[in-house]
């Protein structure tokens, strides 16, 4: 309690001071420093984890690789923050992150009350159950009556009431603030069913002892979109954060990868040749060179690249992304660029 | 025979030697059912039915908490392995996985801090251990001089040794005070042990002094020249940049509670002083600062300190997080480091204050010689207990993002290759939390008995 409130009393004073210190341009502030200060979260599996050799890795800290990689050529040139949820949004607004890469989902109120800017969505998320295998149960809607256990004080405690109200079925909530506590209760038998975000969901099956007796329902409850935040006031930036992520879509659709990029430069698909600056000038036009697309190609792959290396089935997490919505439009997914153009 | 004792016998001599002594008889041996352990067994444990089924019951519950215990973290346990899902396939959740643990060590000790420059924490820390050995040493009398020393010049020398990177001349400067510092002690517990002199004075009568005067002026030059050296290494020193942001595990635990220990019981006496003070004004700043820091959970100072104090400094200001940290931390423990010394002064007798001024003794001196030592005498349990709380609360900067020891060990599990590893971390960081804390309690109780020679009744 003593933390939300605080971070709305923090967020609320952010707004009202953050113009100063924007006074300089967040590229410039960033090439002047010689690094991206790039916040994540306290570590996660598969979107910010942290490896017992102390480096980062994941599918967000790969946005932050990416424009490390457009601005300086160099993936490394990056200071992690790693932050709590409780003040990420203040320390983006004081100016001491420059992005915010941390699984945090695009809402309304976050977008036009927080001074905050969403630069679009790196991946598609939403609310699910895991139940036992042996339980039979093949889909939400039979979960009538059921003992499910919840997280208190996150939006997953929102959607399931939502959900059962407008199914007019009833539960009963299990609920714990510690995630491992809950998930103890969930194998010894104490609910029926486990809530949260899918991927959170696949992250957790993973590290159980036999994790082919649990499936996830097919069900998603909820929308979760997450990507990449900026600060609002610093369009340049924003456009920066907004088509290095749309760079590494655009370049899974045309089949550019970090293993056949220097070949796709001699290409002659204009989409190709305009996406790595061959022909075009989309990076000088936001302060980044022509090439910046092959910068960050070289550095982190594309999209597809980089789901697979962290979230993809051959990862523990073990997120299939074939029909699920973060597969390309193309393919059955809704993960679509703009045109690079 | 005479069996008379000679104090007896002395005592006895002007009487005639036909005395009758009580000479009583040797003592019969104890009831074989009351000796060895059989009977203590039996005294103590199974005296009446009830107590014997209390101590079957105890042995009963022991016995099953050990043995779960010991085979969960010894005889099912795994060794080696490269990933959880390999310590799962070989045990499943009957045993503990230690590998994670293991690889995960450099990390829950140091943090991130690149491994390759470790090696100047280490050396830090076995310089800081070098300046308190001399405190122990019985023939050492400057121990005072020392101990202040060490508080005051250690962080200067040991900031730089951690953070590394470009050094301007101030800050080459108190580097060079900081190393002044310790090659003073050394000197010194060398000197004294060796000769009983302070290496000051000891060269200064090498030269030639007599005088206490002259031993001072000479002194001061010796001590310049001390700096001179210092300052010689200090430019020799070029050491790799290394930002606090990756500072972490036990290392950024004890550097803020080290600084919140150091820092709060001279704060601490000075506001308690404050508090009690006559004067009104410095009497209720000292009482606002102490009932506001109190009054407040750390978490919130914490939070205050680390979001919203860069919004109040002008843009281009930056303070450094750990800073922001550490000062929260360091005002909280004052605080209540205050109010912990104003009850040692309120356990003063009244006798104690009338008598040092009846000495003619002024504010100061009757506080510094008279006072206090009695009342921290008094406090000793509560302040190390405070220490012992402070160093615990130190977890609570993982809400603002610091990596320390207890964020790492929650790290180890969210780790892709040991996915849900916890218990093992924890399990570990709590044998260190313990051997700190035990350590700390142990020297206060050691501390305690020492120091507590008048009192005793």
């Amino acid at each position: 309690m003593i933390r939300t409130l605080l971070s709305a009393l923090a967020v609320t004073a952010a707004v009202a001071y953050a113009a100063p210190a924007q006074a300089q341009a967040t590229l410039a502030q960033v090439k002047a420093r010689g690094s991206l200060n790039c916040q994540v979260g306290p570590p996660t599996p598969g979107f910010y984890a942290l490896a017992s050799d102390g480096t980062w890795s994941g599918m967000d800290v790969d946005i932050c690789r990416a424009l490390a990689a457009a601005i300086f050529n160099d993936p490394r040139k990056i200071q992690f923050q790693s932050v709590t949820s409780a003040v990420r949004f203040t320390s983006l607004a004081n100016g001491e992150s420059d992005v915010l890469s941390r699984t945090t989902t695009w809402t309304a109120v976050r977008d036009t009350q927080l001074g905050l800017e969403f630069a679009g969505v790196n991946f598609y998320d939403g609310q699910g159950f895991m139940v036992p295998k042996a339980s039979g149960v093949k889909s939400a809607k039979e979960l009538n009556n059921a003992t499910v256990c919840v997280l208190t004080g996150t939006t997953t405690e929102l959607n399931i009431a939502d959900f059962y109200r407008s199914n007019n079925m009833t539960f009963k909530p299990v609920t714990a603030e510690n995630e491992n506590v809950l998930v103890g209760t969930y194998l010894g038998g104490g609910c029926d069913a486990y809530t949260n975000d899918k991927s959170g969901l696949a992250a957790r099956r993973s590290s159980f002892a036999k994790p082919d007796d649990h499936i996830i329902l097919p069900e998603t409850i909820s929308k979760e979109p997450l990507g990449p935040v900026v600060r609002h006031g610093d369009n340049n930036w924003g456009d920066i954060v907004r088509w290095t992520l749309n760079g590494m879509i655009e370049a899974e659709e045309l089949g550019v990868s970090s293993a056949n990029v220097d070949q796709m430069l001699t290409s002659t698909n204009p989409g190709i040749r305009r996406l790595l600056g061959v022909e075009g000038n989309i990076g000088e036009g936001m302060g980044l060179t022509k090439d910046f697309m092959v910068r960050v190609l070289k550095a982190t792959g594309n999209y597809g690249e980089i789901y697979e290396r962290h979230v993809g089935p051959k990862t523990p997490i073990n997120i299939p992304r074939d029909g699920s919505l973060n597969a390309l439009w193309t393919k059955g997914g809704i993960l679509y660029a703009p045109p690079f153009r | 025979m005479n069996t008379l004792s000679p104090p007896q016998a002395a005592h006895l001599t002007d009487t005639p030697d036909t005395v009758k002594v009580f000479v009583p008889a040797a003592a019969r041996a104890a009831p074989s059912s009351t000796l060895g352990a059989a009977a203590w067994i039996r005294k103590n444990m199974f005296s009446s039915v009830p107590s014997a089924f209390l101590t079957i019951l105890g042995i009963w519950v022991v016995y099953t908490v050990l043995n779960g215990f010991i085979g969960w973290a010894w005889t099912n346990a795994v060794w080696e392995a490269s990933s959880r899902r390999d310590c799962l396939d070989k045990v499943g959740n009957a045993g503990a996985c230690w590998p994670g643990v293991v690889v995960w060590i450099p990390n829950l000790i140091y943090g991130l801090y690149p491994k390759d420059e470790v090696w100047r924490i280490n050396l830090a820390f076995a310089l800081l251990i070098v300046w308190l050995v001399p405190l122990w040493l019985p023939r050492v009398h400057s121990k005072v001089a020392i101990g202040l020393s060490m508080v005051l010049l250690f962080p200067l020398f040991a900031s730089y040794m951690f953070m590394g990177g470009e050094k301007g001349a101030i800050w080459t400067a108190l580097i060079a005070v900081g190393l002044t510092g310790f090659l003073w002690t050394v000197l010194t517990a060398v000197t004294e042990t060796l000769w009983g002199v302070p290496v000051l004075r000891m060269v200064a009568r090498k030269f030639g002094a007599t005088t206490a005067e002259a031993e001072s002026r000479i002194g001061q030059v010796v001590l310049l020249a001390l700096f001179g050296v210092a300052l010689f290494i200090v430019f020799e020193l070029d050491f790799v940049e290394v930002r606090t942001r990756v500072w972490g595990g036990l290392f950024l635990t004890m550097v803020i509670s080290g600084f919140g220990i150091a820092f709060s019981l001279p704060a601490g006496i000075v506001l308690a002083l404050g508090r009690r003070s006559k004067m009104p004004v410095i009497s209720l700043l000292c009482t606002t600062f102490i009932e506001l820091f109190r009054s407040v959970p750390l978490i919130t100072i914490l939070f205050m300190f680390n979001t919203m104090l860069p919004l109040f400094l002008p843009a281009g200001v930056e303070v450094n997080q750990l800073l922001r940290a550490i000062v929260a931390v360091c005002l909280f423990a004052s605080a209540y480091m205050a109010e912990i010394v104003r009850g040692g002064l309120q356990a003063i007798p009244r006798g104690q204050y009338e008598a040092a001024s009846a000495m003619g003794l002024g504010f100061w001196q009757s506080t510094a010689l008279i006072i206090m030592p009695q009342a921290l005498k008094i406090m000793i349990p509560n302040i190390v207990g405070n220490f012992i709380g402070l160093f615990k609360d130190t977890t609570l900067v993982s809400i603002i993002g610091l990596l320390d020891l207890l964020s790492m060990a929650r790290a180890v599990g969210q780790d892709t290759l040991w996915i849900g590893l916890f218990i093992e971390p924890f399990f570990f960081i709590t044998v260190i939390y313990f051997v700190f804390c035990f350590a700390m309690s142990q020297y206060s109780m050691n501390l305690e008995k020492r120091l507590n020679t008048g009192h005793k009744r």
